[in-house]
């Protein structure tokens, strides 16, 4: 109701008494080293209040920007990690880097200031390609790490996969790119930051996912502990996995604040997002399938490439291993896995996580690389999957390398999206295509996601009871569109059975409750915090329960938010209202409660269908369908709009997104809306269908397995499987993403020109 | 956006005023195009001077054989127009194909045709009808008023008051919209008027909007999209970047001219 | 600087702006009105979008200037009192949203789209929405928002 009504807050809404404005200075160039920085034109420039630097913020004892997890590889080497600083010091090592902060009366002097600050660079060569940085040679994205290598990631057993090839009938190798990416949710990056003197207290406004990692983060790297910094976080607009860790404008704006003594605002642009939030995907991964004779998969091999960008980012090396990892045997019963990773440094925006980090990318190799070996070696790419899916006999199935599923019926889901896509009916529609001149594929993909794999192992939630009987309901994960509000509320209503209308739901409010709990990422949303919803319903039942009993003067049953006992009944929240708050100024039915939820694999089976213009290269969607396994679903509506979402955003990634970099300068060519291709409204054609196949899992309380991924990883398959089935019979072998009309076009062009 | 000082002129004769004193002020009509620059900071004019509300600017005016449009002009006016429906369809078609609807309820033909983008829509019409541009010193023929990318016969200072379009005997625009900007990767406007058939291209000459004289001969010789089978666009003038080759957009410009030429035949 | 003086949300105000105050600016810094939200810097994405004289702009591409003596209305004057705006109710409805970053500017522009059309078809409600991006929803709901307002406003 507020957002509709323009009454959300999301960080550049807030405003404080005083406040002054911050503008920051970027790189320009993508390696350089800085030789000289010099200030104070900026600093005499009408309304200028501060021009902060590397010096300011070493003074102020800020360390390194946090690179993920702490990685060792299988001979017990470390990630290298190099220092990563909130300002650049001696070196800039990607265009967009922040290099000053400047803080003046009013956004506009912040500004115009950035422009008089003189920035001496001595400029060198760059490497953007992950081939290019890993080559014999290359120039050095930081001068202590040679060959620009952060990293090799080695998972299963490599043996074990020789010796599958080794006796395999045949083979196939695909190698498919996912291409750099800008996540761009539509809010820019924004914060305000104060700082209270007194108290010795901050306050800081900024775009998260979940306070909790991004206090830790904020300890971690200004030394300040978390205690001290409020992180106030109402509305978010988007975040997609990048916003779930701070960025260096965050701590500046806290260093001014306290510096200067008055609020510090900094409202980023569009273009310090293209530049300087964290990037996605931007890695290739080559797949090896070993088959018997039957089509039975031996064994997959995985070999792949990672670009990290200039600096380990929060989540960046996650996503080439972990991630890449536990889902690399996709839907299928493989008795041996190897999976290989090179995490390489490049003049680059760092990546981090992006809506999946690695899963969709990986469900998008998996599913190519099935198609192509069953067009490889004359299978039926349906029956090969059939022969090869882990059936719902074997649950729960231990894959070879990787995790347990609990539960999931993939042949079922396919046979269901066969069904609801009329795959049967596809050759009368290519032939009724072909005769307006247009080329028809139909694509299909049965994706496998792990979800709900959080930094914390549990998630908590807490009531607190009104004296007016209202409950509010508290967790830590911060709301971006995920429609949390309606789904926690919904859940614990539910549970308790009471009116909607009585709770309220407040996301991160480290005021009113200390809890520890998982931010929104990784989908787990639903299932942890879902979970940990119904765990805090049944202990306020049973916290009430002896004192309704004591009110109702026997021992009380519950049902439908009422106790009774021997013919007397009473409301609980009736009975909330009648209690009074102890001395802590605690109600008697506060309550705290938690829920452990392990891994969960949400699956399905996605159809595409596609039309194509031969004359200019368009691709039309004529028809898309969607079968997901996402378990029990909490909200159909709101599931269904984030599988509308991921499939655009899929969408997006197949027919246009590019962060494209120049080879040779490093420069970042497609940093605006006017060259980097959204997806708009006119992204689908044709029609959507989404149905549900629920195999509800046992693991957590809700039976559910989270939603937020699965509309990518189905959709980059299915809908690049589709075009490959458009365009095989006129010879061509491969497609790389991004397809845009003028990829295609050349494509068919080029296959034309070889045949004749 | 650097300082400036904005200025409204309540007439020609004050808007000629405010430019001839200040020689680094700016025309400002809708602003679709120069506000962006101006935020963008490629442009640090002194002085702005809004012309939107000159009531000389303003206004279509249709004739037996022409159809006169005020620079104000918004693109919306000139899209739902009666009258311009009704004289000229694939102008008021054209206008409906700029932008979105916030850009063509703020931006105006003449400031369209002034900027002379190399992947605006107007310049391909203006060009194929043979319009004439009417400016505050004298008229220019169109085939003498684009001169290259952004660039155009205006001298400083000079305001463009109106544009005469001589009514076709049929007429259609093909469009390509670049897929992240909007604007034209390629658009081709066929005209077939008094003075026979004109082809323009717009979106993908390195020179900006040009005619395509090999395809106007074959057209003129029969109007029919078969006439164009094996043409070709020399893409050796064609805009080559990150987006699209010289030869793409030269194939794209001989696929929109095609459409077009349908779109009319049926 | 320049005075200048308009209505905004059927209230007159007045404010002294420079040449180069971009109106946007002046609606979200100086009047607060925060629902009409900035998302680019090159004026594609539509966030900006309000009613100014009946129609639908962007407010990002346009000086406060330009304003003058102009009639106004954002997302905070579309409801009338309590009773919703029926595209707004379309919203909420169909599920149009998710983080409410683009609702406003899209709620703008599909009123521009319903007072154009009042019966717009799917193709018409894309090509309406063809200034205003959304990252979230992949369109689909709100499509049907719209074309659920289509419905609501014929009552
Ligand atoms: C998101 C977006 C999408 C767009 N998509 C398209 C598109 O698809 N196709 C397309 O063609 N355009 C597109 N445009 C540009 C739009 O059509 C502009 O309105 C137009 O190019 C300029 O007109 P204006 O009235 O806005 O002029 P302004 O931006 O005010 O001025 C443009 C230039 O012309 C000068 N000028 C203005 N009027 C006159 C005059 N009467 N005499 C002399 N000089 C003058 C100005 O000084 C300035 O240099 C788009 C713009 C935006 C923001
Ligand atoms: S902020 Fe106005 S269009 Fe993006
Ligand atoms: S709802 Fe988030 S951008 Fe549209």
């Amino acid at each position: 109701m507020r957002l509709i009504q323009g009454h959300g807050r999301y960080a550049s809404d807030w405003n404080m008494a005083g406040q002054l404005f911050a503008a920051v200075l970027r790189s320009p160039h993508a390696a350089a080293r800085i030789v000289r920085i010099d200030t104070a034109a900026a600093l005499n420039a009408p309304g200028v209040r501060a021009v902060l630097t590397h010096a300011d913020a070493e003074q102020a004892g800020f360390k390194s920007i946090v690179g993920g997890v702490a990685l060792k590889d299988r001979n017990g080497q470390p990630m290298k990690k190099p220092h990563y600083p909130v300002l650049a010091k001696d070196q800039v090592a990607y265009v967009g880097q922040a290099v000053a902060f400047v803080v003046a009366e009013s956004a506009t002097a912040a500004q115009d200031a950035t422009e008089l600050i003189e920035v001496e660079y001595e400029e060198q060569p760059a490497v953007v390609e992950f081939a290019d940085a890993v080559a014999p040679g290359a120039p050095r994205v930081h001068q202590d790490i040679e060959g620009n290598v952060a990293y090799v990631h080695e998972h299963g057993d490599a043996a074990a996969v020789e010796a599958a090839f080794a006796r395999a009938h045949r083979t196939t190798r695909l190698k498919v790119d996912s291409q750099r990416l800008v996540c761009n949710p539509m809010e820019p990056r924004a914060c305000l930051a104060a700082f209270d003197a007194a108290t010795g207290r901050y306050t800081l406004h900024a775009p998260s996912q979940g306070l909790i990692g991004a206090r830790t983060h904020i300890e971690q790297i200004t030394g300040l502990p978390a205690k001290d910094v409020d992180l106030i976080v109402e509305d978010v607009g988007g975040s997609f996995g990048i916003r779930g860790t701070p960025y260096p404008e965050y701590f500046m704006a806290m260093l001014a604040a306290r510096t200067l003594g008055k609020p510090v605002k900094w409202v980023g642009s569009r273009s310090d997002t293209f530049l300087s939030d964290y990037h996605g995907r931007a890695l290739a991964l080559c797949g090896e399938v070993a088959l018997d004779e039957t089509g039975r998969f031996l064994a997959f091999r995985w070999t792949d490439e990672i670009n990290l960008g200039a600096y380990a980012g929060p989540f960046g090396a996650f996503i080439g291993t972990q991630n890449v990892s536990i889902t690399s045997h996709g839907v299928y019963a493989v008795p041996a896995v190897y999976v290989r990773s090179t995490l390489a440094y490049t003049n680059t925006t760092p990546i981090s996580a992006y809506r999946g980090a690695g899963r969709p990318d990986i469900a998008y190799a998996i599913e190519r690389l099935v198609d192509q070996a069953a067009f490889e070696h004359g299978f039926d790419p349906l029956e090969l999957r059939r022969r090869n899916f882990i059936t719902p006999a074997q649950m729960p199935f231990k894959t070879a390398t990787g995790p347990t599923y609990d539960s999931g019926d993939f042949p079922a889901v396919m046979e269901h999206a066969l069904k609801a896509s009329d795959w049967a009916g596809f050759p009368a529609r290519r032939k009724e295509s072909e005769a307006r001149g247009r080329l028809r594929g139909i694509g299909l993909a049965s994706y496998l996601e792990a979800a709900g794999a959080g930094t914390f192992n549990k998630d908590q939630t807490a009531a607190r009871v009104g004296d007016d009987g209202r409950i509010t309901i508290f967790c830590m994960a911060g709301g971006s569109g995920q429609g949390h509000e309606t789904t926690f509320v919904g859940v614990f209503a539910d549970e308790l059975g009471v009116e909607q209308g009585v709770i309220e739901y407040r996301a991160s409010d480290l005021a009113a409750a200390d809890l520890i709990g998982n931010g929104t990422g990784g989908s787990r949303t639903a299932a942890g915090q879902g979970s940990a919803f119904k765990a805090l319903a049944r202990a306020l039942i049973e916290k009430a329960r002896p004192l309704a009993s004591a009110l109702l003067g026997g021992e009380a049953d519950y049902a439908d938010g009422r106790f009774s006992a021997g013919g007397k009944s009473v409301g609980l929240i009736d009975l909330a209202r009648k209690m009074a708050r102890g001395a802590d100024g605690r109600h008697p039915l506060d309550c705290e409660a938690e829920a452990s939820s392990p891994a969960t694999f949400p699956n399905g089976c996605h159809v595409a269908e596609v039309e194509i213009d031969p004359d200019t290269g368009v691709t039309d969607i004529i028809r898309y369908t969607s079968i997901d396994d996402l378990g029990n679903v909490l909200q159909p509506m709101l599931v269904e709009g984030q599988v509308h979402g991921g499939v655009a955003q899929g969408w997006g990634q197949v027919f246009g997104e590019h962060a494209v970099y120049d080879r040779e300068s490093g420069q970042f060519l497609t940093a605006s809306f006017m060259d980097y291709a959204m997806p708009r409204a006119d992204w689908l054609k044709g029609t959507f269908t989404r149905e549900s196949h629920p195999v509800p899992t046992a693991t957590n309380l809700m039976g559910a397995k989270g939603v937020g991924e699965s509309g990518c990883s189905g959709s980059l398959p299915a809908l690049m499987n589709a075009l490959m089935s458009a365009v095989r019979p006129l010879g061509v072998k491969d497609l790389q993403m991004p397809v845009t009309p003028v990829v295609m076009w050349r494509t068919l062009n080029q296959t034309a020109r070889k045949a004749a | 956006m650097y300082a400036f000082e904005y200025l409204r002129a309540g007439s020609l004769a004050e808007a000629g005023d405010l430019l001839s004193k200040n020689p680094e002020a700016k025309i400002l009509a809708g602003g679709q195009t120069f506000i962006p620059t101006l935020k963008a900071r490629l442009a640090q004019p002194t002085h702005v001077v809004d012309v939107a509300r000159i009531k000389d600017l303003a206004g279509i005016t249709v004739t037996a054989d022409a159809v006169t449009i005020g620079a104000m002009t918004r693109h919306v006016e000139v899209g739902n127009s009666a009258e311009v429906r009704k004289a000229i369809p694939a102008l008021a078609a054209l206008a409906l194909e700029i932008g979105d609807q916030q850009v063509r309820n703020r931006g105006t033909l003449g400031g369209s045709v002034a900027n002379n983008d190399p992947a605006a829509d107007y310049p391909s019409a203006v060009l194929a009808l043979g319009a004439t541009i009417i400016t505050t010193s004298r008229e220019i023929a169109a085939d003498d008023f684009f001169q290259g990318m952004f660039a155009t016969a205006l001298a400083e200072g000079e305001i463009i008051k109106a544009i005469r379009f001589p009514i076709p005997k049929r007429a259609a625009y093909s469009k390509f919209h670049h897929p992240a900007s909007g604007y034209a990767m390629a658009g081709a406007f066929v005209a077939d008027t008094a003075k026979g058939v004109r082809v323009a291209i717009t979106g993908a000459g390195a020179s900006g909007v040009f005619r395509w004289s090999d395809a106007e001969a074959a057209l003129a010789k029969s109007f029919a999209a078969a006439a164009l089978a094996g043409l070709k666009v020399d893409d050796s003038n064609c805009i080559a970047d990150l987006h699209a080759g010289s030869d793409y957009r030269a194939h794209l410009a001989a696929v929109m001219t095609k459409r077009a030429v349908q779109k009319i035949t049926g | 600087m320049t005075k200048i003086a308009f209505t905004i949300n059927g209230k007159q105000v007045s404010s002294d702006v420079e040449g180069r105050t971009l109106l946007v600016d002046l609606i979200r810094d100086e009047l607060k009105l925060t629902g009409t939200h900035v998302g680019c810097d090159t004026s594609q994405c539509g966030c900006c979008t309000i009613q100014l004289d009946g129609d639908m702009v962007k407010s990002c591409a346009m000086l406060a200037a330009q304003a003058d003596g102009a009639n106004i209305v954002t997302i905070e004057g579309l409801a009338d009192g309590d009773k919703l705006h029926a595209v707004q109710q379309a919203f909420t409805e169909c599920h149009g949203l998710q983080c409410g970053f683009c609702t406003p500017g899209m709620i703008m522009a599909s009123v521009g789209i319903l007072k154009a059309n009042p019966n717009p078809s799917d193709e018409e409600i894309v090509k309406g929405l063809e200034g205003n991006l959304c990252r979230c929803t992949g369109y689909v709901n709100i499509i049907k928002s719209v074309k659920r307002a289509a419905e609501l406003m014929k009552v």
